[in-house]
């Protein structure tokens, strides 16, 4: 049982990373706490291997450790350097994210009491934290409004489905894992392509300015 | 026989196919060709069909069991589609001499083709509706016919044209959602698109499919309350005015009507009841709006409408088992078609001679374009139901079943009364415009008028026997 | 070439990766036309094959069962071999106007045929895998693949909407993985075998013995993941962006066949839905979504201005049509709504392609500024109308058949009200096209303006597909019935 009880903390780390790496309003520093967000991830990802005997996650959190610690924040942080870092605007006061943010977490933990299947009943926390950091994602993305914000957004919504993953599908075929990461990364830099150009034309990155599209 | 019946259907949407890639001097002649070779295969049809009265049902379009399309021959149909294509050919002729540079109300300087290929087309989908034996055809041809209808309306482009053209597609095309439902309920009650399946239907199931079918053909033939689309189309080039108010477009929907009343069996009297009072309805409206036209084209669209219902009349009272009210309708689709035709090319060969429409600029016809005069008066005569002319043969009949029918239902008998007072009043109404404009010293206008192009002095000649003699066909045929 | 049974599966993906790698290193713009154009005829030779071949009874798995093909499979396949062909070939035109012009670089262009062929390379994917990771994987790789080609003219506009095509897809995939590992976790926990439970046809054949509960909340995943790269509403708003901003050839493959692909993915998990939680939930959830979809499309046809966002909105009306379709189930649901995936794409790459050389010729998509076009270009203007008249709905174009099958699958189902609805919004998007039609065809054109078409190049596939769309508008061929009949009893489970 003390394997389940370590992830189940790091689970608890890992949205505690999340909420910083939303609520920091400079660039860089979000990219950084992403980074140590990951970080976790793969620790999680080793105590699960360790714990449950699954040892498709050792290959797991070394791919992990590659793309999601050093190569998306890298990819981020060179983008940071050709736009400049940022300070970004939001919608919404710190105070009501915050609370949204934990509304969130429990939503989550409702959800995922409604299953019944028995596999999954011993790390009901882990996989809770992992869908309220999907959800997280998702929050940061709609209310941010930075570019280059929303796609540490959609990084993080990443790193819930593949919590998720790990979680309840461990034991898939490599191949699959490697197809999901590899459209991550590509997602991630293409994503960072086309925020440079936005920079370009539009000399800013706050989506709010980008509306020459409309209806 | 159904290879003439496909004659009459394909041949025409060959030529319109050929138009728009000839040169502009030939597509003319092609035009007509293709549209006398339609008209040849109509005559042959009517012909071998006189010889042994037997109608019948051929399918042709089955996938899966399922019959989309097929071809009935029966009287009804043999003879529409005979005055479809000859009015249709003439029309072509006519249209030779009309759309030209030398027309002084509208020249014409391009897109001749666009309008062959157009005309042609539609020529060819009022066949292929008519000989339709699918709910799925009458419907896939209504719609067809209602494009046409709507690129001939907006020809010359111009804002008004083309607001005019919309109005008549829109209004048609919401119309035809009630073709649609009707064509779907059949298809899920019975499994089969044809149009005889309707009488495999309930009572309830029959109301409403004909509720359905109803909408649609008083969208499409102007009735109330989908009516104003009509008179607006007039905008359209004259010999497509003619064309929609002849033959075409506006006798689609009384045709389904008739269609389907004829293959359903029998139909609830409720549908006879709705079709009879609405019908009267129209008539009455149409007749009031006479008062205020000047323009002559929308006094013949008017009355029109009128007309139409007439025909919607009579095929709701063969609901109560006239068949003499059905025969009636039928006559009255066919004559109606060559006086209206007639009475359209009248004002097209006035509008090209002198340049205008107006009817109180119009004196002394007769006397300076006497072919035209004498077009005037046979149509006018035709239209009002006047002895020896082909209008008063089938107005007679409908009144006389409608009186009949009125014995034991007196609501009919009412309508009809209603029916025999607008008779008369349309009749001193339009005989009136005819004494101003025919008779008398040429008006400026007129006297100034230029000779009419041959092609349209044949056709007019064509026309006004035909509303001499086009009873005494149908009579051969329904006997 | 004949015969390759198995083989095929590797070939089809392989010809367009190859040809993709080939055209991101040739330099000349010649050379790399003609690499273009041997590709797209091979991928669509190879997929005739594929579909002679499923029509011949053979169901070719590879890599264990990793890969295959059915007729849902072939039907796709067909799509993408043949419009993709014909796109292909109308882009040669497009593309050497657009240099001619000083719009691209020269260097551009085989950039352009290189994500060209990417992006059918990850469709061809999508069709094949039967590994459903693999097939989001796919489906996700579709959208990076293709966001180059709409970013590819370097206005500030076409980076607008590529960062909205890119990050909104990518939300809205990231539902569609959670949907994968949930049906995925399901069926995990059933058999204990890793490899099965990621495979489509396993997954189909034990779906009745699924968790009904969680199946319920994966196919909410799934639809609103892959209903997001279908461009269901409300997650629609990214596609008129995409669609308009990329040029003309690319935006056509984008809503002729982009959507379909991702809209076979919802069709299979639609299939494992049916028999896991019954016929009521998936049902009545895509009937919902596709009215509401329909129903805002057909608001936004009416108001847009630019000829290409109302193409786009009307692309998103029909794919609300063919959810409509399935929602309405039932033999004759699927089977209007995998009709209506065929001739939506043969039509709307018509449409496309056509306003494409519009594009080029009036250098503005404003409806208020395009006038005359019949006077001006005759033969575009003609498919023009012809393309519209048809997204219209009206005969008799195929359109219309799939349209009329639709109506009648939801009077069927018994929903009366749905089916009004339905009619009411095709009557709205119906005024709309032909209000567009009057307003841009006809008219008299500006005086500057030369008259004559833009180049001949660009009017065959015209004429191709035109000839498609009046002919299956007409009748159906037995091949085709075939295929539709068995694509429905894969979906329905009849075999």
């Amino acid at each position: 049982m003390a394997g389940t009880s370590v992830v189940n903390a790091l689970a608890v780390l890992l949205i505690l990373t999340s909420m910083m790496v939303v609520g920091t309003k400079k660039l860089r520093l979000a990219a950084y706490m992403y980074s140590i967000q990951s970080l976790v991830l793969v620790s999680i990802f080793l105590s699960l291997a360790i714990f449950m005997r699954a040892e498709p996650l050792y290959i797991w959190s070394v791919t992990a450790l590659i793309t999601k610690t050093f190569l998306v924040p890298y990819l981020l942080l060179r983008t940071l350097k050709t736009v400049g870092d940022q300070e970004e605007g939001m919608t919404l006061k710190t105070t009501a994210s915050i609370f949204l943010a934990v509304l969130m977490v429990a939503l989550a933990f409702v959800v995922v009491g409604s299953f019944h299947t028995y596999a999954l009943l011993k790390i009901k926390v882990a996989l809770a934290v992992s869908i309220a950091h999907f959800l997280l994602g998702l929050f940061c993305i709609l209310t941010r409004k930075n570019a280059l914000k929303q796609i540490l957004g959609y990084c993080l919504l990443e790193n819930g489905s593949h919590l998720t993953l790990a979680l309840t599908a461990y034991n898939a075929p490599e191949t699959v894992e490697i197809g999901i990461l590899t459209d991550a990364v590509f997602a991630v830099l293409i994503m960072t392509v086309i925020a440079r150009r936005l920079f370009k034309g539009f000399g800013t990155l706050d989506t709010d300015t980008h509306t020459l599209l409309k209806g | 026989m159904v290879w003439y019946a496909l004659g009459s259907i394909l041949l025409p949407m060959v030529g319109g196919a050929l138009a728009p890639f000839l040169p502009e001097r030939s597509v003319k002649k092609v035009s007509q060709f293709f549209s006398f070779l339609a008209f040849l295969c109509g005559l042959l049809l009517l012909v071998a069909f006189a010889a042994n009265r037997t109608g019948f049902t051929q399918n042709l379009l089955t996938i899966s069991g399922i019959n989309f399309y097929g071809v009935t021959i029966d009287t009804l149909s043999v003879l529409v589609n005979f005055m479809v294509v000859f009015i249709g050919w003439l029309i072509c002729t006519y249209s030779a001499g009309y759309m030209n540079a030398g027309n002084r109300e509208h020249p014409i300087t391009e897109g001749v083709p666009r309008f062959y290929a157009l005309m042609q087309l539609f020529i060819g989908s009022m066949s292929g509706l008519v000989f339709s034996s699918t709910l799925l055809g009458l419907l896939v041809f209504f719609e067809i016919t209602g494009l046409c209808s709507w690129s001939l309306i907006g020809f010359y482009g111009d804002q008004q044209s083309r607001k005019s053209a919309l109005w008549a597609i829109i209004l048609t095309h919401c119309a035809a959602l009630g073709l649609y439902l009707t064509t779907a309920y059949v298809f899920l009650s019975t499994g089969s698109f044809s149009v005889s399946a309707l009488g495999q239907l309930t009572e309830t199931g029959k109301i409403l499919a004909f509720v359905g079918i109803l909408i649609a053909s008083w969208g499409k033939s102007a009735q109330l309350p989908l009516h104003s689309w009509l008179p607006r189309a007039m905008v359209a080039p004259t010999p497509v005015s003619a064309y929609l108010h002849a033959a075409s477009m506006v006798k689609v929907g009384v045709y389904i009507f008739a269609r389907t009343v004829l293959e359903a069996g029998t139909v609830p009297q409720v549908i006879g009841e709705i079709g009879a009072v609405m019908a009267v309805v129209t008539m009455v409206y149409g007749f009031v709006m006479y008062f205020p036209q000047d323009d002559m084209k929308r006094l013949l669209a008017y009355s029109t409408i009128a007309q139409l219902s007439y025909m919607f009349l009579a095929i709701s009272m063969s609901v109560y088992g006239s068949k003499l009210a059905f025969n009636g309708g039928v006559a009255h689709i066919f004559n109606h078609a060559f006086a209206k035709g007639l009475f359209f090319l009248v004002a097209g060969a006035l509008a090209y001679t002198t340049g205008t429409r107006r009817l109180s600029m119009l004196r002394g016809i007769l006397n300076k374009l006497p072919v035209v005069g004498l077009g005037y008066i046979a149509a006018a005569m035709a239209i009002t139901g006047v002895p020896p002319f082909n209008g008063f043969f089938s107005k007679f009949m409908i009144i006389l079943a409608g009186f009949e029918i009125g014995r034991y239902h007196p609501l009919i008998l009412v309508l009809v009364i209603v029916t025999v007072i607008e008779s008369v009043g349309s009749f001193i109404w339009i005989l009136k415009w005819m004494g101003t404009n025919v008779l008398g010293t040429p008006s400026d206008v007129v006297a100034s008028a230029v000779a009419p192009p041959l092609a349209i002095k044949f056709v007019l000649t064509v026309l006004i026997l035909m509303t001499l003699i086009s009873q005494y066909l149908v009579f051969l045929f329904l006997s | 070439m004949i015969g390759m049974g198995e083989n095929i599966l590797y070939a089809l993906p392989a010809v367009p990766l190859g040809t993709a790698l080939l055209a991101f290193g040739i330099r000349s713009r010649r050379v790399a036309e003609v690499v273009h154009l041997a590709g797209i005829s091979i991928l669509a030779l190879l997929s005739l094959i594929l579909v002679r071949d499923v029509l011949g009874g053979q169901r070719p798995f590879v890599l264990d069962g990793m890969f295959f093909a059915d007729e849902l499979t072939a039907i796709l396949l067909l799509l993408i071999g043949v419009v993709g062909f014909l796109n292909g070939f109308y882009s040669i035109g497009y593309m050497r106007h657009d240099l001619a012009h000083g719009e691209v670089k020269e260097r551009n262009i085989s950039f352009y045929y290189g994500f060209y062929h990417l992006f059918l390379f990850t469709m061809v994917l999508s069709a094949i895998s039967n590994n459903v990771a693999i097939l989001w994987a796919a489906v996700e790789a579709t959208t990076l693949g293709s966001a180059f080609l709409v970013g590819f003219y370097h206005h500030k506009t076409s980076a607008e909407g590529a960062w909205k095509y890119v990050l909104l897809c990518s939300i809205g995939l990231a539902f569609a993985l959670y949907g994968t590992i949930l049906t995925y976790s399901n069926a995990f926990s059933m058999v204990q075998d890793a490899h099965k439970a990621m495979l489509w046809t396993e997954l189909v054949n034990m779906a009745p013995h699924l968790d009904p509960q969680m199946m319920k909340l994966a196919f909410v995943f799934i639809l609103i993941g892959f209903g997001t790269k279908a461009g269901l509403f409300p997650m629609h708003t990214w596609l008129p962006d995409a669609h308009s901003e990329a040029p003309s050839p690319a935006s056509a493959l984008l809503s002729g066949v982009l959507l379909k692909c991702a809209f076979f993915a919802i069709i299979r998990y639609y299939a494992i839905a049916l028999q896991a939680v019954g016929k009521g939930f998936p049902q009545t959830l895509l009937l919902i979504f596709g009215l509401l979809t329909v129903g805002v499309a057909a608001f936004f046809i009416l108001v847009q201005n630019d000829i290409k966002r109302k193409l786009a909105y009307s692309s998103v009306e029909h794919i609300g049509i063919m959810a409509t379709g399935l929602g309405a189930g039932g033999a004759l649901g699927v089977f209007a709504a995998l009709l209506h995936t065929i001739n939506h794409s043969v039509t709307k790459s018509l449409l496309f392609c056509t306003a494409g050389n519009i594009t080029m010729k009036y250098g503005t998509r404003d409806a208020q500024k395009i006038r005359g076009m019949g006077k001006v270009i005759p033969f575009t203007a003609f498919m023009f109308t012809a393309g519209l008249v048809t997204v219209a709905g009206s005969p008799p174009f195929n359109v219309f058949v799939s349209e009329f099958m639709t109506l009648t699958a939801v009077l069927r189902s018994g929903h009366v009200w749905p089916m009004i609805f339905l009619l009411l919004f095709l009557v709205i998007v119906f005024v709309a096209l032909i209000l567009l039609i009057s307003e841009t065809v006809l008219g008299s054109p500006p005086e500057d303006l030369p008259r004559g078409e833009v180049n001949w190049l660009t009017l065959l596939p015209f004429g191709i597909l035109f000839l498609f769309m009046a002919g299956l508008g007409i009748y159906l061929p037995a091949p085709l019935n075939q295929l539709l009949q068995g694509a429905v009893s894969v979906v329905l489970g009849g075999k």
